[in-house]
C-alpha cells in the first residue's frame, strides 16, 4: 500500500470537510439541497426547509464527488489499491461531518442559539444537517455512515467508469464533441444547404422567441446582448490587438450619456431623433477613444490600462458632480430617455427592443468577423505577438493600435445608447467600473479573442446570474466558484480562440488537393 | 548604399552608442562583432527605426533615414531580423511569411515568393500549417529570416541569425546567408560568432561599449591577433 495514495486520499477527505464545513457554516446546504429538490420536480415552499431526502442526496453528492475525485488521481490498476486510501478519505470527510453535527447539535440541545454568533446556522438548518435526528450522538454516526460509504461509492463508480466504460464511451462521445466543435462540425456548416437551414432555424427562432416567453426573459437577453456588444468591442483592442483596456466602461457611459442628453426632455430638451443620436454618440465615443489613444499608444505596456482606469473614474464622478447637474442630470440620472422609430412609428416595446439588439449584435460581429480576416485584423493580432517585430515588418503600430481603440469605444458608445435607451434611464451608477470588470471577465470566460466565446461569456456572465436567481443570497459565491471551476477546467476560456485559417492556401499544394478530392 | 554618420543612441541617461560612423557598399555583407552590450542590436534597431538616436545621421541610397518612422524605413528596402528567433508564436508558419509581405499589396507576388521560401527552406513547407511556436529553434530562426525576406529588401538587418543553435544548424544559417546575400541582397550581420561572421562577411567592425575601435577585411581580421584574442577564444 503506497504511503502518497493513503496522503492524497486524506488531502481530499479534508479539502472536502472543510468545503462542506464552510458551505453549512454560510448555510448553503439548504440551498443545495433546495435546488436539487427543484430539480427533480419538487420545488421547496418559501420558508420551509427542503426535504431530508434531499439533504442526504446533496451530501452523498459531495461525498461521492470526493470519492471519485480521489480515484482520479490515484487511479489504480486494480480497486484493492483503491480501498484503504477512499476509506481513508470517507473517514476524514465522514469525521469532519459528524464533529460538526456532534458539536452544533449539543449547542442546541443545551439551549444556545448559535445565531449569535454566526448568523446563517439556524437551529433548523442545524435540524436538517443532524438528519432530522435528535440525538447529537446518533446523528454524528449517521453522517459518518453516510458520508464513508458514498465516498466509496464514487470511488467505485469513478473505477469502473475509469477501467470499463470510459475508453469506450469516450472514444464516441468526446472524439464526437471534440468533431462538432471542430471539423466535423466545419464540414457541416459548410455544406450550404445545411448552413441556410441552420441560418433560417436561427432567424426564426430570433423572430419567434422574443414574441413567446415575456418580457422578463427579453430584458435579460436584451442585456446579455448588450454585454456581447461590449465583449466585442473590447475584444477588438484587448483580444485582438492586446492592449489591456480597463476603464471600457467610460466609452459605454459616454455613449449612453450623449444619447440620453439629446433624446431625454429633461435637462435639455433636445429630442433629437433616435438615429440620429445614435450616430452622434458612437461617433462622440469614438472620438473619445481616438483623443485617449492619441498621447498613449505611442508607449508600451500598461499605460493604457491605467490611463483608461482613470478616465473612467472622472466620467463617473463627473457626472455625479452637482456641478453638472443641470447639464448631466447629476446623480438622479437622466429619465425619458428616448426609444427607437422606424420609419416615424414607435418601435420600442420590449419585443422590438430585442430585434434591434439582435440586429446590432449581429452587424457588429459581422463587422468584427470581417476585420479579422483583413489586413488590419492580422496587423492588430501581429502586434499582440510582438510589437517590435510587427513594427520591423513594416507594420504602423501606433495607428493600428489608435484605429483599434476607436473602433473599440464606438462598439461601446453604441451598446451605451442601446442600454439608456432601452431601460429609458441612465444614472452615474449605471457606468461604475464593475461593468468593465464584467466585459474583461466575459471576454476571459468565453475565451479571449474569439466571437463565439464572447457570445457564450456573455450568456454565462449575464444570463447565469438571473438563471441563478435560485440560490438567492449566494448568488455571487456560486458565480464565483462556478469561474474557478471554469478557469481550471478550461483556462483558454470555453471556447478558446481558434484563429481563422486561410481556407485556401496562398500556396497550391498539390497533396492537400489530393487529398481533397478523395 | 548605406552611410551612419556619428550614432549617438541613449537609453535613458545611459549612452549605448557612442558617436558611430560606418558605411556599406550594394551587394556586400558586414559584420558588427562585439562582445554583449556592445552596442550591436541597438545599431540595428537604431537604424530600423525602432530606436531614435539624439545625434548623428543615418542615410540609405543617399536618403535621410534617421526620422523616418519604422513602417516606412521597412518600405525603402531595409528590413530587420531582431534577435532571439521572433516569430508569431500563434500563427503558422504560412501566416508568419504572410505577415512578413505586410508592406506588399500583389497577392500574386505574395504567392510566388512564399513558393520560392519553401523552395529554399524545405523544412518550412513541411511545417506550413504548424504555429510558429511550436517550430524548434533552428525552424524558428529559418523562419524569422524567411519572414524578412518576403518584403524584397535590399538590405537585411540580421541580428545575432547563430544565437542558441547547434553547430550543424549555424553552419546552415551562414550558407543560407551567403546565398541570400549572392542573390543580390546587402547584409548588415550582427554576430557574437565572430569566427563564422567574419568569414561570410567582405568587411566587418568591432564594436566595443558603444564606439568602433577596428574595422578592416574579414578575412584580415580574423588574422588580427587581438581579434582573435577577444572573441575567438585562442
Amino acid at each position: 500500500m503506497k504511503k502518497a495514495n493513503l496522503v492524497s486520499g486524506f488531502r481530499s477527505g479534508l479539502v472536502f470537510g472543510i468545503v462542506l464545513v464552510f458551505l453549512f457554516l454560510i448555510g448553503f446546504l439548504e440551498t443545495g439541497a433546495g435546488l436539487l429538490s427543484k430539480f427533480f420536480g419538487d420545488p421547496v415552499p418559501t420558508n420551509t426547509l427542503p426535504k431530508l431526502g434531499y439533504v442526504i442526496l446533496f451530501l452523498a453528492l459531495m461525498a461521492i464527488w470526493s470519492g471519485s475525485g480521489s480515484s482520479k488521481k490515484i487511479n489504480p490498476d486494480r480497486f484493492s489499491e483503491l480501498v484503504l486510501p477512499v476509506l481513508v478519505n470517507g473517514g476524514v470527510l465522514g469525521l469532519m461531518t459528524a464533529l460538526m453535527a456532534l458539536i452544533f447539535g449539543n449547542y442546541v440541545k443545551a439551549g444556545v442559539d448559535v445565531r449569535n454568533y454566526l448568523v446563517a446556522v439556524s437551529p433548523a438548518s442545524i435540524k436538517m444537517l443532524m438528519l432530522n435526528l435528535t440525538e447529537p450522538v446518533q446523528a454524528a454516526l449517521a453522517l459518518f455512515a453516510l458520508m464513508t460509504v458514498a465516498t466509496f461509492l464514487g470511488a467505485l463508480l469513478h473505477f469502473v467508469w475509469n477501467r470499463h466504460l470510459s475508453e469506450k464511451v469516450k472514444r464516441t462521445v468526446s472524439s464526437k464533441i471534440e468533431s462538432v466543435g471542430q471539423s466535423k462540425m466545419m464540414s457541416l456548416t459548410s455544406h450550404p444547404a445545411a448552413r441556410y437551414i441552420a441560418l433560417a432555424g436561427a432567424l426564426a427562432l430570433f423572430f419567434f422567441l422574443p414574441r413567446m416567453w415575456g418580457s422578463y426573459w427579453n430584458y435579460v437577453l436584451g442585456t446579455v446582448g448588450i454585454y456581447i456588444l461590449l465583449g466585442i468591442g473590447l475584444n477588438l483592442i484587448t483580444g485582438w490587438t492586446g492592449q489591456l483596456v480597463i476603464g471600457y466602461v467610460s466609452f459605454f457611459g459616454i455613449g449612453a450619456y450623449t444619447f440620453s442628453l439629446l433624446t431625454a426632455p429633461e435637462p435639455h430638451a433636445i429630442m433629437m431623433n433616435f438615429w440620429l443620436a445614435l450616430l452622434i454618440a458612437v461617433a462622440v465615443s469614438a472620438l473619445v477613444g481616438f483623443l485617449i489613444g492619441l498621447p498613449i499608444l505611442n508607449l508600451r505596456g500598461d499605460y493604457l490600462a491605467i490611463v483608461t482606469l482613470g478616465f473612467a473614474e472622472i466620467v463617473r464622478i463627473l457626472l455625479k458632480s452637482d456641478l453638472l447637474t443641470s447639464f448631466t442630470g447629476g446623480p438622479r440620472g437622466i429619465r425619458d430617455i428616448g426609444g427607437p422609430t422606424l420609419f416615424g412609428a414607435d418601435f420600442s416595446s420590449d419585443v422590438n427592443f430585442i430585434y434591434l439588439i439582435f440586429v446590432m449584435v449581429i452587424l457588429i460581429a459581422f463587422v468584427a468577423n470581417r476585420l479579422q480576416r483583413s489586413r488590419t485584423g492580422r496587423a492588430w493580432e501581429a502586434i499582440r505577438e510582438d510589437q517590435t517585430v510587427a513594427k520591423a515588418t513594416g507594420i504602423n503600430t501606433f495607428s493600428s493600435k489608435l484605429l483599434a481603440l476607436t473602433l473599440s469605444a464606438a462598439v461601446a458608445g453604441l451598446a451605451g445608447v442601446l442600454f439608456a435607451s432601452r431601460n429609458q434611464f441612465t444614472g452615474p451608477e449605471d457606468h461604475i467600473l464593475l461593468v468593465s470588470i464584467n466585459v474583461i471577465c466575459l471576454m476571459i470566460v468565453g475565451g479571449v479573442g474569439n466571437i463565439p466565446g464572447i457570445i457564450i461569456g456573455a450568456l454565462a456572465l449575464k444570463g447565469l446570474p438571473e438563471l441563478l436567481r435560485e440560490v438567492s443570497n449566494f448568488r455571487m459565491l456560486t458565480f464565483g466558484a462556478l469561474l474557478v471551476m471554469m478557469m481550471l477546467i478550461r483556462p483558454d476560456g470555453f471556447l478558446p480562440a481558434r484563429r481563422p485559417r486561410m481556407k485556401r492556401p496562398m500556396v497550391e499544394d498539390p497533396q492537400e488537393k489530393a487529398e481533397e478530392g478523395a | 548604399m548605406l552611410k551612419v554618420e556619428n550614432l549617438n543612441v541613449y537609453y535613458g541617461v545611459i549612452q549605448a552608442l557612442k558617436g558611430i560612423s560606418f558605411y556599406l557598399n550594394q551587394g556586400e555583407v558586414v559584420a558588427l562583432i562585439g562582445a554583449n552590450g556592445a552596442g550591436k542590436s541597438t545599431t540595428l534597431k537604431t537604424i530600423s527605426g525602432i530606436m531614435r538616436p539624439r545625434e548623428g545621421s543615418i542615410a540609405f541610397n543617399g536618403e535621410e533615414i534617421t526620422s523616418k518612422p519604422a513602417q516606412d524605413i521597412v518600405k525603402l528596402g531595409i528590413v530587420h531580423v531582431p534577435e532571439g528567433r521572433r516569430i508569431f508564436a500563434r500563427m503558422t508558419v504560412l501566416e508568419n511569411l504572410y505577415m512578413g509581405a505586410f508592406t506588399i499589396n500583389d497577392k500574386a507576388q505574395i504567392n510566388q515568393d512564399i513558393q520560392e521560401m519553401f523552395e529554399r527552406f524545405p523544412r518550412l513547407a513541411e511545417r506550413k500549417n504548424q504555429l510558429g511556436g511550436t517550430l524548434s529553434g533552428g525552424e524558428q530562426q529559418m523562419l524569422t529570416i524567411a519572414r524578412g525576406l518576403m518584403s524584397h529588401p535590399k538590405l537585411l538587418l540580421l541580428d545575432e541569425p547563430s544565437m542558441g543553435l547547434a553547430p550543424l544548424l549555424v553552419d546552415q544559417i551562414f550558407e543560407i546567408i551567403q546565398t541570400i546575400n549572392e542573390q543580390g541582397t546587402s547584409i548588415l550581420l550582427v554576430e557574437q560568432n565572430a569566427q563564422m561572421a567574419l568569414a561570410v562577411s567582405n568587411r566587418a567592425y568591432v564594436i566595443e561599449t558603444g564606439t568602433i575601435t577596428i574595422e578592416g577585411d574579414g578575412d584580415d581580421l580574423l588574422k588580427n591577433d587581438s581579434i582573435v584574442r577577444a572573441y575567438l577564444g585562442a
